[in-house]
């Protein structure tokens, strides 16, 4: 398929997922603060922020740590590339423009969601409704997770959306614990709780391992279970795969086997072991992996560097150089800066189309 | 007849599409104004609900140019069809297929022939040499089977003696197509009741058609299986919503140019798995940014190589290169002369009476009739700079007279038509409105016309402007089998599931 079809697919998968996730998180955190002691309010919503990956940035645009403002920076600020309303949008964005690559349920599922975000008043429903603000991103999200699980084909394109879905999830799940485990003073019943919630597995782990929060039973669970479809392993093999479907079924490339090396120390990683070492300094080593794998797969699939030709570098010069090299930015692309949908000119000379 | 849709329904002095100057309902649309009357005006407000909802989730929009963002819009569907009877449509069909067939000989003899038609003095040269979009970087270019308009499209109208008369050929890249097939969709699922026994001919084939016409305009090189693209400015084109559907339709992939690279003479496109050979190219980018080598060198939206890559024939570019100057309106005027030249036929559709300014005589009869005709520059589409006489202010008309005396072979002046009307939902009231029709042809080996077109409607009252970009909006467009048009010739055999998207058998 063509690479920048493939691209969008990938970081669909990722946008989607993480406003499933963002959406979680904050569900979890705002209903959380309410049976917290009242002191602990900035250290919570920080948390937050620092699962969210986004704690640096916040930080430095000076805002403060209630629960309004780090709601209204995760919920609807456009500006902030990993707020649940931009991921939406780019999400919308990048089915749009591969849609002819998948199925017309599929782009009709994050359409009307974008359409009927925006029609929300978020402002207002943060404040005054958030838990029902939460479970309608969640629900949509899940429910273009399911149209695209029934519609497509199993063919690249789908193999793109888990992949960048997977990767996003394994990530987020390890910041999800280890901040948690970290950062949240001495988690005790209620903070545990929180974090199962967070990552939808509270009854799943009440099944697996009856009603206490045991530590080590909870990092077994989140990190290394072989059924939880949100453990980190679960996606990272997910993950791998559709990696592996996408190689033809080798072994080869460096996003497989960076992917692979992981996903056996996952396989075989003894969960008290973790705990008691430095279990921070591992977790950071786990996201620096998965991270290392999604920048391998941008190399092999969609930057195709074999392909390299005079006319993409002589545009990358141009863009060293600060020369606007006049196209429009793909809209994909997470964190970093947005895709600002250039503004379109005036008038659109580029077509010559006899508008109907 | 129809109870109280249409009890307060005004012919208005125009001609009619449904009520003949009597008041008489025209034969063809006896059986849908029956089935109209058993819905109430709450019924075709709720139908109408559901077809803005449908349309804004499905996406089917194109972008308005505004001041600094595009904004995507619904093309909205009038819920009356408009109905073309088979008889009528033979004639148009006929008349469609000739020109088209002319414009091809034209193109063709114009780009890699001996230019006849200036060599005989039907068109003088420095008309074509002075035409936007005339393009010396088309000589010599090939083109399988002379298929330069592969895809046209004929803008028709019918003034008061009902009458279709060309206004305008687009064949560059005329749009609309989606929305004709769009439209029959939406009419099945909204108001199914309507098809009961009225035998429409089916257009959802079009996509195959279109494939088919692509294939085989393929380089000889390609083989039996060509890889045939879409090539799009990209997602915030105007179009775009056509552009995937085109893409989907055919099952081939839709590419902007920086997925593209030419290599050798060879075009190839970036995949996966690396770069995979193009024989076809259906392009919705304007001439002048196809490639960067060629033409506007900041044109990112195009191909470095593509023009050497088409001029050595190891790709088919479609529409091809350089056909703007058959859409001028200027070269128009000379289209039914073409017609006898090339062909030896007389035009089975004419012009609308049309005058060239550049003609001391003819200018000296415009400008003193300034306000009872119509003038246009000849290079836009879209119905972008039109000044219509009769409507215009004097001070409209004054700067009309200066930019004629500045440019006289920028602009031409015609007859008004008065554009035929069709009754039209407006608010609670059927009223009338006037309409003009774009039927799309395919040329490959022959010339297919699909059946109807894009029928477009000036929403707004008394005007003549039916262009998307003004307001304009859209009507299902049947065309009824005859005995001569219906059975397997209408429905190409492994489209079976045509029955379903077309609702016929619904009642």
């Amino acid at each position: 398929m063509l690479a920048r079809d493939a691209e969008n697919l990938f970081w669909t998968g990722r946008y989607l997922e993480r406003a499933e996730d963002t959406a979680r998180l904050l569900d979890v955190t705002y209903h959380g603060v309410l049976e917290s002691p009242v002191g602990e309010m900035d250290m919570v919503w920080r948390a937050a922020l620092d699962v969210a990956g986004l704690l640096d940035v916040y930080e430095e645009s000076g805002r403060p740590l209630t629960a309004a403002a780090v709601s209204a920076f995760l919920v609807h600020d456009l500006d902030n590339p990993g707020s649940i309303a931009a991921a939406v949008e780019r999400a919308r964005e990048n089915v749009r423009t591969v849609r002819e690559s998948v199925s017309t349920e599929c782009w009709e599922a994050v359409n009307s969601f974008c359409l009927r975000l925006r029609a929300r008043d978020l402002v207002s429903d943060v404040r005054r409704q958030p838990h029902d603000v939460y479970g309608f991103v969640r629900q949509n999200c899940q429910a273009f997770a399911g149209v695209a699980s029934e519609t497509l084909p199993r063919d690249d394109a789908y193999r793109f959306l888990r992949l960048g879905w997977n990767l996003e999830r394994a990530e987020w799940t390890c910041r999800l614990l280890r901040v948690r485990q970290v950062h949240l003073q001495a988690p005790g019943f209620h903070e545990w709780v929180g974090t199962l919630r967070a990552a939808s597995g509270l009854e799943a782990y009440r099944r697996h391992a009856g009603g206490s929060m045991d530590p080590v039973a909870i990092v077994q669970f989140l990190l290394l279970s072989d059924s939880f479809p949100r453990s980190v392993f679960f996606a990272v093999r997910a993950a791998e795969d559709a990696l592996r479907e996408l190689s033809g079924g080798t072994n080869e490339g460096r996003p497989l086997r960076l992917l692979g090396r992981l996903r056996a120390e996952l396989e075989f990683a003894e969960p008290l072991e973790i705990l008691q070492s430095d279990f921070e300094g591992e977790m950071l080593r786990i996201e620096a992996a998965i991270r290392a794998v999604s920048a391998a797969v941008s190399v092999e699939f969609f930057i195709n560097l074999h392909h390299l030709d005079l006319h993409t570098v002589r545009l990358v010069a141009a863009e060293a150089s600060g020369v606007d090299p006049t196209r429009s930015p793909s809209p994909s692309q997470a964190p970093s800066p947005a895709p600002s949908p250039t503004k379109s000119p005036a008038t659109d000379p580029s077509t010559g189309e006899d508008a109907p | 007849m129809s109870g109280g849709l249409f009890s307060d329904y005004e012919v208005g002095g125009f001609f009619d599409e449904v009520f003949g100057p009597d008041g008489v309902v025209r034969d063809h649309y006896a059986p849908l104004l029956e089935r109209l009357g058993d819905f109430t005006v709450e019924d075709l407000a709720s139908r109408e609900r559901q077809r803005d909802a449908s349309f804004r989730n499905q996406g089917i929009t194109f972008t308005v140019y505004g001041e600094d963002e595009g904004i995507e819009r619904t093309f909205p569907m009038d819920l009356m069809p408009r109905i073309i009877d088979a008889e009528e449509w033979s004639v148009v069909e006929a008349g469609l297929e000739q020109r088209v067939r002319v414009l091809n000989l034209f193109l063709d003899d114009l780009y890699v022939g001996d230019r006849l038609a200036v060599r005989d003095g039907i068109v003088p040269w420095w008309v074509l040499s002075s035409s936007d979009g005339f393009r010396r970087e088309a000589f010599g270019i090939p083109v399988p089977l002379g298929a330069r308009c592969l895809v046209a499209g004929i803008d028709l109208v019918r003034g008061d003696d009902g009458r279709y008369v060309v206004l305008e050929d687009n064949v560059r890249s005329p749009s609309g197509i989606s929305y004709v097939v769009e439209n029959r969709v939406a009419m099945t699922r909204l108001l199914p009741q309507l098809f009961a026994d009225i035998p429409v001919r089916p257009v959802g084939y079009y996509g195959r058609s279109l494939r088919n016409a692509l294939t085989r305009v393929a380089p000889p090189t390609a083989g039996d299986d060509p890889t045939i693209v879409v090539l799009t400015p990209g997602v915030y084109n105007s179009a775009y919503f056509e552009h995937v559907f085109l893409a989907a339709h055919m099952g081939v992939e839709l590419v902007e140019g920086r997925d593209l690279v030419v290599d050798e003479h060879i075009v190839f496109m970036r995949t996966t798995k690396g770069l995979k050979r193009v024989d076809v190219i259906y392009r919705r980018i304007d001439d002048v940014f196809l490639d960067p080598v060629v033409f506007r060198p900041d044109s990112t939206l195009g191909v470095p190589g593509l023009l050497a890559a088409a001029r050595s024939g190891t790709v088919t570019i479609a529409n091809s290169i350089g056909n703007g100057v058959a859409d001028d309106k200027a070269v128009y005027a000379y289209v039914p002369e073409l017609t006898r030249f090339y062909l030896g036929e007389d035009p089975i559709l004419d012009n609308v009476p049309t005058y060239l300014l550049w003609d001391p005589e003819q200018r000296e009869h415009v400008l003193a009739h300034l306000d009872q005709l119509v003038i246009k520059p000849v290079a836009e589409a879209g119905g972008y700079g039109i000044t219509i006489g009769p409507s215009a202010t004097d001070e409209e008309l004054a700067g009309c007279r200066e930019a004629i005396l500045a440019d006289p072979r920028g602009w031409i002046a015609q007859e008004v038509v008065s554009l035929s009307r069709h009754p039209t939902l407006v608010g609670e009231d059927v009223e009338g409105r006037h309409i003009d029709l774009r039927p799309f042809v395919l040329t490959s080996d022959g010339v297919e016309v699909i059946p109807g077109g894009l029928t477009r409607v000036a929403m707004r009252k008394g005007s003549l402007v039916v262009n998307s970009s003004q307001g304009g909006g859209s009507k299902d467009t049947w065309v009824l089998a005859g005995p001569h048009s219906g059975g397997d010739l209408d429905r190409p055999s492994g489209i079976e599931g045509e029955d379903i998207e077309t609702g016929r058998g619904v009642s």
